[in-house]
């Protein structure tokens, strides 16, 4: 794994050879490994290294993009020989600016732990076997992964940028399975060694053993409960659909500024600045990310900005960019909803009936614009009565609108937890209680 | 590449592997677009690696490099050796395969013109006339189309005497062009919704997919949506476009029938199968119209090969034989567990990832009927054209798909256009329902260019060919 330092030298150096016009060079180094188990026994285990470099040109108004992953030594003058290649063919336009040296240090908070980075397969194996051990001693089988992944990021341009950090993350998903239920839990960290595998355990295999023998009930619209494994889908559904300038630009958000849309108990920020969501100092660009409230007591208060957003606005980019020049805009990836002030254990105590969900699966959106998604619950639905848990109940799919659900929400838990969503980005969540959750079959 | 393949081999098996296969592979690919009149990226990619897997101690490890110097593929190659003994140390059941002979050979991917040798500007000429033509209505907020071109050389080899090279070309392109109005946003897609369509072919097949030539038809269908009455609701007669089809053969048959799903090893994320093993051969999966294979000898699709990633030979297996289940997508390993053996189906997204269960071309085969004779003959019901959103349950069996648009069909005649239609069903109950397929002249092979599965993700460019259908009793309505 190349230190910091060696990668801005490559970038220097490539800078260094630039005859005229302007560039961008993003080199990535990644180290990363997984380990699969299923039937509580280890079927795939894996790992991978390699660099990857990114040559953005501007020149005579005109872009072009390279990109190398392989090739040794020769991969930056192939990957700049494709940058201009690609320069040439483009048309002249108004090409984004490449942003310049932040004014001051800024937080550079990173997430790393250096147990992360030497952690080993046969360290990864005897996690593993925390989980296979607990569910054999019940009956039951573990399914699942451990991943570990050091990744070195350096961003250097010609208008004075010059950023780099490495960061890591340990991510452990759990499914239980039993002869006719499952339960699911998950622990994600930059350091291996905070994951509270026996916790996970043991959570895993109660939701399993509750799960059991599980009986239909009818679609409608439920009071719920939600886990932060499903509130995770919401957030980072809303970050795909509408916190984007970009999509505000194009009309095809929800999000309309100073307009209350959500109940005054919902704060929804990204915040890559703490420890909390996996911080990371600089976006694709290279710019410092700054902490975004979007909904703001459930008004809708800002969207993330990258260069060409923020040029096309009149103001200054939030660090939120993708790779540059790309046509789906910025992208909230540290997620946070504010805790509220009920515990979460307190919160099916107040439901006379309704659904407390676990997880979500397979959601896409249906409606973008009125943020309608669609999904499962997987892996620990169950029905609450008077209060209680009272039974396990089969799989439902729900068709709802996140900003109606979020309109309608009764309680926050003082707890969150840190979850990966689909897209992989990091979310903060909380458990939610919801009026009324729509379940169409 | 066979230096380096030997080199991996030898120090697998030095380290103490039983078995071991090594991908050596270089990958290029060009991917261009254009937004609202301005080429928006131009970006040209290499790649290239090896991913070596191996079984030591009666595990499986992987290991992935990007460095193809001797001495960094003989250390990648000991480091998949400690991870299969790592491994082997909580497992208790050793690796078995099922026999597969070891072949050697080449393969080339048929086209008529490499796209590789099609200028750039060709290329941006061919986006920006797209975009010309889809700008004249000023409720088009959004115009964008994009190309894509892949090359790809794979060469594989396995301790067992494997030696095979291939070159896989792929062209894929599509438009979108969105329409918006104060409360409403509709898009409209061709070929393909989700970028593109995408072939195994050369240049030729983006020249016959005319981009520019459907580009105003297709923004003007965007623009009808916006003040396009709501799908109505209920339960009626539904006709798939064949690239919905397609969608549906993908995930409600593609999927559950991958062999590694029902074995439980994707039990975490992708999820299982409802097509357990003791139904095969008897199970009603559909009609007696339904058939479905999967084919990786037919091209275009983008699950044409010579090989799988694990050696074996392109083939054709059915997998549902008019409407009974007979079949399953196969690896080595899996196929063993069951007392068969592969029939191909083992592919990775790349060197770095490890080869699993993908689709190949799996396609609902031709009937007999046609577009025209399923609406004559439809006293009312939905024409729906282009995915829109997707989504089932883990087991394969709940889903709930959108399309862009519908027609509704009133006493054998297509009506109005309706927007926001979605439709929804149990899979063994919706395939049986299929009262007629088209034929051949309407069949197509689709490609589907983001099929998600495994951990790490791997992302997979597969095939289906499919034709208009219908099905009886559809739960349909609008989104809310």
């Amino acid at each position: 794994m190349s230190g910091n330092e060696e990668l801005l030298g490559i970038g220097d150096g490539a800078l260094a050879s630039l005859e005229r016009g302007e560039a961008e060079v993003v080199i990535t180094d990644s180290r990363s490994e997984l380990t699969r188990f299923a039937g509580n026994e280890i079927h795939q285990s894996v790992g991978e290294r390699f660099r990857h470099i990114r040559v953005r040109l501007i020149d005579g108004g005109r872009t072009g993009v390279g990109e190398v992953r392989g090739h040794g030594d020769g991969a930056v003058a192939l990957a700049f020989a494709a940058a201009e290649a690609s320069r040439r063919v483009t048309a002249e336009s108004d090409v984004s600016p490449l942003p310049g040296p932040p004014a001051s240090g800024g937080d550079e908070t990173v997430a790393y732990s250096a147990a992360t980075d030497a952690a080993t397969p046969q360290d990864r194996a005897e996690l593993v076997s925390i989980i296979t051990e607990a569910a054999g001693t019940h009956h039951l089988q573990a399914y699942g992964a451990l991943s570990t992944t050091t990744t070195t990021t350096a961003v250097v341009n010609s208008a004075g940028v010059r950023r780099s950090a490495t960061s890591t993350q340990a991510s452990l998903v759990a499914v239980v399975r039993g002869h006719d239920g499952a339960g699911y839990a998950s622990r994600h960290s930059a350091d291996i060694d905070a994951l509270d595998v026996p916790g996970l355990a043991a959570e895993v295999v109660d939701t399993c053993e509750r799960d059991q023998g599980a009986t239909p009930i009818g679609p409608g619209e439920y009071e719920v409960v939600l886990s932060p494994y499903a509130v995770t889908d919401l957030l980072e559904h809303l970050g795909w659909v509408g916190f984007s300038a970009l999509a505000v630009q194009e009309h095809r958000s929800f999000m309309h500024l100073g307009q209350k849309l959500m109940s005054e108990k919902i704060t929804i920020c990204d915040d890559a600045t703490t420890n909390g969501i996996f911080p990371f100092p600089f976006d694709d660009e290279g710019v410092s990310t700054q902490r975004v409230t979007m909904i703001d007591r459930g008004v809708c208060a800002a969207v993330v900005y990258d260069t060409p957003t923020a040029v096309h606005d009149g103001v200054v980019s939030t660090g939120h960019s993708l790779p540059q020049p790309n046509t789906w805009g910025p992208l909230p990836r540290h997620v946070a909803m504010e805790a509220g002030d009920t515990p979460w254990q307190e919160m099916v105590g107040s439901v006379s009936r309704g659904l407390y969900i676990t997880r979500f699966w397979y959601v896409r959106d249906v409606h973008p614009l009125r943020t309608v998604i669609t999904g499962m619950t997987r892996e620990g639905t169950f029905l609450i009565e008077n209060g209680s848990i009272t039974r396990p109940v089969k799989d439902l799919r729900f068709t709802q609108s996140i900003v109606e659900a979020l309109a309608d929400v009764i309680q926050v838990s003082s707890e969150r937890r840190l979850e990966l969503g689909e897209g992989e980005s990091g979310v903060l969540s909380p458990w939610l209680r919801i009026g009324r959750f729509s379940f169409t079959s | 590449m066979r230096h380096l393949s030997e080199r991996a081999l030898d120090a697998a098996t030095a380290a103490g592997a039983s078995y071991a296969d090594c991908r050596v592979i270089n990958r290029t690919v060009q991917r261009l677009s254009v937004k609202n009149g301005v080429v928006a990226s131009v970006e040209l990619y290499e790649d290239e690696g090896i991913g070596i897997r191996v079984i030591a101690g009666g595990s499986w490890g992987f290991a992935g490099v990007d460095e193809l110097r001797a001495g960094s593929i003989e250390e990648t190659a000991r480091h998949a050796v400690d991870i299969a003994k790592a491994s082997s140390r909580v497992n208790r059941t050793p690796v078995r395969l099922a026999p597969a002979p070891p072949l050697i050979g080449e393969y080339t991917t048929p086209f008529i013109r490499d796209p590789f040798a099609v200028s750039l500007d060709d290329k941006v000429g061919l986006l920006l006339r797209t975009d010309e033509a889809m700008s004249h209505l000023p409720q088009i907020r959004v115009r964008e189309c994009s190309l894509e071109f892949v090359r790809e050389q794979r060469h594989f080899a396995s301790t067992e005497g494997a030696l095979l090279d291939q070159t896989i070309i792929e062209s894929g392109g599509g438009l979108d062009a969105t329409a918006t109005s104060d409360d409403e946003v509709q898009t409209r897609s061709f070929p393909n919704s989700f970028g593109r369509h995408q072939v195994c072919a050369g240049w030729e097949a983006v020249e016959a997919f005319d981009l520019p030539g459907n580009a105003e038809r297709v923004a003007e269908e965007a623009v009808a949506l916006l003040t396009a009455a709501q799908c109505p609701a209920g339960t009626m007669t539904v006709i798939l476009d064949a690239t919905q089809a397609a969608l549906q053969v993908h995930e409600s048959c593609g999927h559950p029938t991958e062999l590694d799903r029902v074995l439980g090893h994707e039990a975490a994320y992708a999820g299982t199968s409802f097509l357990t093993p003791d139904l095969l051969g008897s199970f009603r999966y559909g009609s007696e119209h339904v058939t479905m294979t999967a084919d990786s000898t037919r091209a275009p699709g983008l699950g044409t090969f010579g090989w799988d990633d694990e050696g074996v030979a392109a083939q054709r297996t059915v997998l549902v034989d008019q409407g009974i289940f007979t079949g399953y997508l196969s690896s080595r390993e899996t196929a063993a567990a069951i007392g068969q053996v592969s029939n191909g189906a083992m592919r990775a997204d790349g060197w770095s990832r490890l080869p699993i269960i993908r689709m190949t071309n799996i396609n609902l085969e031709p009937g007999t009927s046609s577009l025209e004779e399923m609406i004559a003959t439809t006293e009312h019901g939905v024409y729906l054209e282009t995915n829109r959103s997707w989504s089932i349950d883990d087991r394969r069996l709940n889903f709930q798909f959108g399309t862009q648009n519908g027609w509704e069909i009133i006493d054998g005649k297509r009506t109005r256009l309706v927007r926001n239609p979605i439709y929804s069903g149990q899979t063994p109950e919706f395939w049986g329902s299929c009262d007629a397929v088209a034929g051949p002249a309407e069949w197509v092979m689709y490609g589907v260019v983001n099929c998600g599965k495994g951990q790490p993700p791997q992302s997979m460019h597969v095939g289906h060919g499919a034709a208009p259908c219908r099905f009886r009793n559809v739960r349909v309505e609008p989104s809310r």
